[in-house]
């Protein structure tokens, strides 16, 4: 389809992020002290997901430590002499501790691998830690993101007001006050990139607010008959678009292109950006933001 | 020509409709695919290009259904196998990624549609859309995520499971007639392939990547089901491409998963397919060089399992761009020459198109705009990795995201246009390293999806790797939600493909502009296909849990 897209400086970015009360810019965090981000919503358990009984994990994990871990790692992810046991067959095809009990009674002496005995207690937690632990390894959703502000927040500053030109829509005193305190790092660089959830972020559960009702929703002038708001829905053959004063849907059937529809995201600086980001500039504006309490 | 005389003889009332225990005829699978699609991408070539115009660019504004299958998951009537329990776990298997879509490309064999699900196999009266019989797996688990189709060789159909079982059903009564295990689903493999039968071979892929485990292609017996060789994605000590890789450890734990069916070349007798992502993921400080054969277009004699010849898309990935899309075959000209060559759109986001004689580089070139991970391409014609663009843990924002410039559903070549039409996908995410061990483990990062920016049908000329045509694809108050999309050719000068929303589209294969739709309520899941079947044309296309097939009024 043939979409226009008019560049409208004034419409952009007006709508990103928050709006608030213009105040002075608190000073940037001193060295080491970085802002205690916000916590990353809880993630609800799949009901599919096997529960580990954290208490016998934490002894199957001291138990390594203290039996196997000289050789395996103190991890089990391999030792000087040892393999990674987390990423062994005979450990990740155990079930319960019912193989990996009939290996160790009788160890792998042909690879100096001492037989070791366990009592069933003792052998069940160690294999709950291994398994819990190989589950983690194999559910990337549960991966915690690290300490990501590792940007300077002084280079971040010159670029926000310099060479990114975010001040030309933005105020750290103003729409961005409190910002930092508000997302966990990682939400906050991601709504630096784009303010827009092309996916649904948070857990599971209905939008508080339908896309098209944001303010920062891409608009839409529909031709004929020049009815403009925003967009809900564009394809070759209909489109649909939303008037947030009548809060009343209109769709047209299109063919040929026919009626014309031309498009105005007031986010375009930020798809812009997308392109242009050093990953450099992107960390220190982020390292910027999260100072902004 | 026994098809012929049978479709004219059912055409005229002579005979009445029966189920055929003869099967299929090996000699369909090397000839373009009319009354017939015998094989996955419905002949060798893997172009999902059909010869067939009764549907063209003047008649298609009469396309309209035929009929819906709407596919019946219930265990009532169905005929039972697997080695799972009554009642799976709740909450699991399909429910898990959003029900039930057919990504199978069903079969068409004397009549009838084979096609599959995750745990479940169906025929299909190809004239009514009523079903024959249904095959329902008990599974022991694994990820649900989707299964590309069935094979077939004489009255025989093999399909694979989420758990890893290689089924094979009889065509006429879909009674199993045994199954193997040909990987193990406690170290999180599970299978997806459709498997591509040559000869007396029948070839299979495993897939999963979340733990770091050895991805193989297997060679299997049709009538024992017994392996016949085993080829593994990586090299062990001492083989060639082994200096690839830090040790022996790293590569037999290397993943490179084959799990999308390939293309054959009878005449060279060699199978082509692409291999999978190295593991760890996207954590690759622990598996420094190039990481052979991981991410390549790979030539193998299905005979012998032996590899003739590699191409390496993506050198040392950490970004999860596979190369399991489709390599398609093409009998082209270059510089006045003609020439065997294959050509693969790359979830990387590069075309490429290569000598299928010997693998040498031919042209490269990208098909989308926002690639932002390399240093340029290379005189062999392979992208240079930006190792800056690597996961870090303060975050790296790359294009394409894991989800690639395009993915897994087939694109289509048409001789005709000379123009290679792929689904195609512009976006963002921020990858951050959150595995810092220097033996890392699993996926070893995290990746926040951030912008899709673009999703476009694009034509490419195969001769210059230039974008002929772009039609953007459907736009919502979200972003793009389209992109990659199974697409199928006519000698119509149709290309059937979807809009991103809902709409089954046949545009214009010359100019990609559209010329009918139909809502189906949900986008296209598969690769659409289309036959002669009593002296009609029928395209049929999954969406969702349905299977629609249209024909002109």
């Amino acid at each position: 389809m043939r979409l226009t897209y008019p560049t409208c400086a004034t419409m952009v970015l007006l709508a990103a992020l928050n709006l608030g009360a213009q105040q002075p810019p608190p000073p940037p965090p001193p060295e080491g002290q970085r802002p205690t981000p916000a916590a990353a919503p809880p993630r609800e358990p799949r009901p599919e997901e096997p529960q580990f009984d954290a208490e016998a994990v934490q002894r199957g994990k001291d138990l390594l430590v203290a039996r196997c871990g000289f050789c395996h790692g103190s991890n089990a992810r391999g030792g000087s002499s040892g393999p990674d046991l987390t990423r062994s067959a005979l450990v990740q095809e155990d079930e319960n501790g019912r193989q990996l009990g009939e290996f160790l009674k009788v160890g792998r002496p042909e690879r100096n691998m001492p037989k070791f005995e366990l009592t069933p207690p003792e052998l069940t937690d160690l294999a709950t830690f291994l398994h819990a632990t190989i589950y983690q390894i194999g559910n990337r959703r549960t991966y915690q993101i690290l300490d990501i502000l590792t940007g300077n927040p002084k280079a971040g500053e010159a670029f926000f007001n310099g060479a990114g030109r975010c001040s030309s829509c933005h105020s750290g005193a103003g729409d961005l006050k409190g910002v930092g305190g508000k997302y966990e790092p990682a939400t906050l660089q991601e709504r630096m990139l784009m303010p827009r959830a092309g996916r649904r972020r948070g857990p599971p559960g209905p939008r508080a607010t339908p896309p098209w009702e944001e303010p920062n929703a891409v608009k839409a002038t529909v031709t004929p008959p020049a009815a403009t708001g925003a967009l809900v829905r564009l394809t070759d053959f209909d489109v649909t678009i939303y008037d947030p004063e009548t809060k009343q849907m209109r769709s047209w059937l299109r063919k040929d292109d026919i009626p014309k529809v031309m498009l105005m995201d007031p986010l375009q600086a930020h798809v812009d950006m997308l392109r242009k980001w050093t990953d450099d500039d992107m960390r220190n504006v982020t390292a910027f933001l999260a100072g902004l309490k | 020509m026994k098809a012929n005389t049978l479709a004219l003889a059912l055409a005229v009332g002579l005979l009445p409709f029966a189920l055929r225990a003869d099967g299929l005829d090996p000699a369909l699978l090397t000839r373009p695919p009319v009354e017939a699609w015998p094989t996955h991408h419905g002949d060798y070539s893997g172009r999902r290009y059909s010869t067939l115009k009764e549907i063209n660019t003047r008649t298609v504004k009469n396309l309209t259904l035929a009929w819906v299958y709407r596919a019946n998951t219930s265990q009532g009537n169905a005929i039972i196998g697997g080695e799972g329990p009554e009642t799976p776990a709740p909450g699991g298997g399909m429910a898990a990624f959003g029900g039930l879509s057919i990504k199978s490309t069903p079969l068409l064999v004397n009549g009838v549609l084979y096609f599959s699900a995750p745990d479940h196999a169906w025929a299909v009266d190809a004239r009514t859309g009523r079903e024959i019989w249904h095959y329902f797996w008990r599974t022991r688990g694994g990820i649900h995520i989707g299964n590309r189709g069935v094979g077939m060789y004489g009255n025989w159909l093999y399909f694979l499971t989420p758990d890893n079982y290689f089924v094979s059903l009889d065509a006429t009564t879909g009674k199993e007639r045994w199954h193997h295990e040909i990987a193990s689903i406690k170290r999180e493999y599970f299978s997806t392939a459709a498997p591509i039968i040559v000869r007396n071979h029948v070839i299979l892929g495993v897939g999963g990547d979340s733990l770091d485990v050895p991805g193989y292609l297997e060679s299997r017996d049709p009538e024992t089901g017994e392996v016949q060789w085993r080829w593994y994605t990586t090299p062990r000590a001492g083989e060639p491409g082994a200096e690839t890789w830090p040790d022996e450890y790293s590569s037999a734990h290397g993943g490179g998963m084959p799990w999308v069916p390939g293309t054959y070349d009878p005449e060279l007798n060699l199978y082509y397919f692409g291999t999978g992502n190295p593991n760890p993921v996207l954590a690759g400080q622990s598996r420094g060089g190039n990481n052979l054969w991981t991410c390549s277009i790979v030539a193998i004699n299905p005979d012998t399992g032996k590899m003739a010849w590699y191409f390496q898309a993506t050198p040392h990935d950490t970004h999860d761009w596979d190369a399991a899309q489709v390599p398609i075959l093409i009998d082209g000209t270059i510089d006045g020459k003609p020439r065997k060559l294959i050509a693969q759109a790359n979830r990387n986001g590069h075309f490429f198109l290569l000598d299928r004689t010997n693998g040498k580089h031919v042209l490269t070139a990208p098909f989308v705009d926002t690639i932002n991970w390399t240093k340029g391409v290379d005189r062999n014609g392979q992208p240079v990795p930006n190792p800056a663009k690597d996961a870090s843990v303060p975050g790296t924002l790359v294009s394409p995201t894991t989800d690639g410039a395009t993915n897994w559903p087939p694109p289509s070549f048409d001789p005709d246009t000379g123009l290679f039409y792929v689904g195609t996908h512009e976006a963002f995410s921020v990858f951050y390293l959150t595995d810092t061990d220097p033996r890392p483990q699993g996926w070893g990062a995290a990746e926040r999806h951030v912008a899709s920016v673009n999703g476009s049908l694009k034509a490419i000329d195969y001769k210059t790797g230039k974008v002929r045509w772009s039609r953007r694809l459907a736009m919502s108050a979200g972003g793009y939600g389209g992109g990659p999309m199974g697409l199928l050719s006519t000698a119509g000068g149709l290309l059937f493909g979807n809009d991103g929303s809902g709409n089954f589209v046949a545009y214009d294969a010359a100019t990609g502009k559209p010329l009918w739709h139909a809502g189906l309520g949900a986008n296209t899941s598969n690769g659409p296909q289309t036959f002669m079947l009593e002296g009609r044309q029928y395209v049929v296309v999954g969406a969702g849990d349905s299977l629609f097939s249209f024909a002109l009024q």
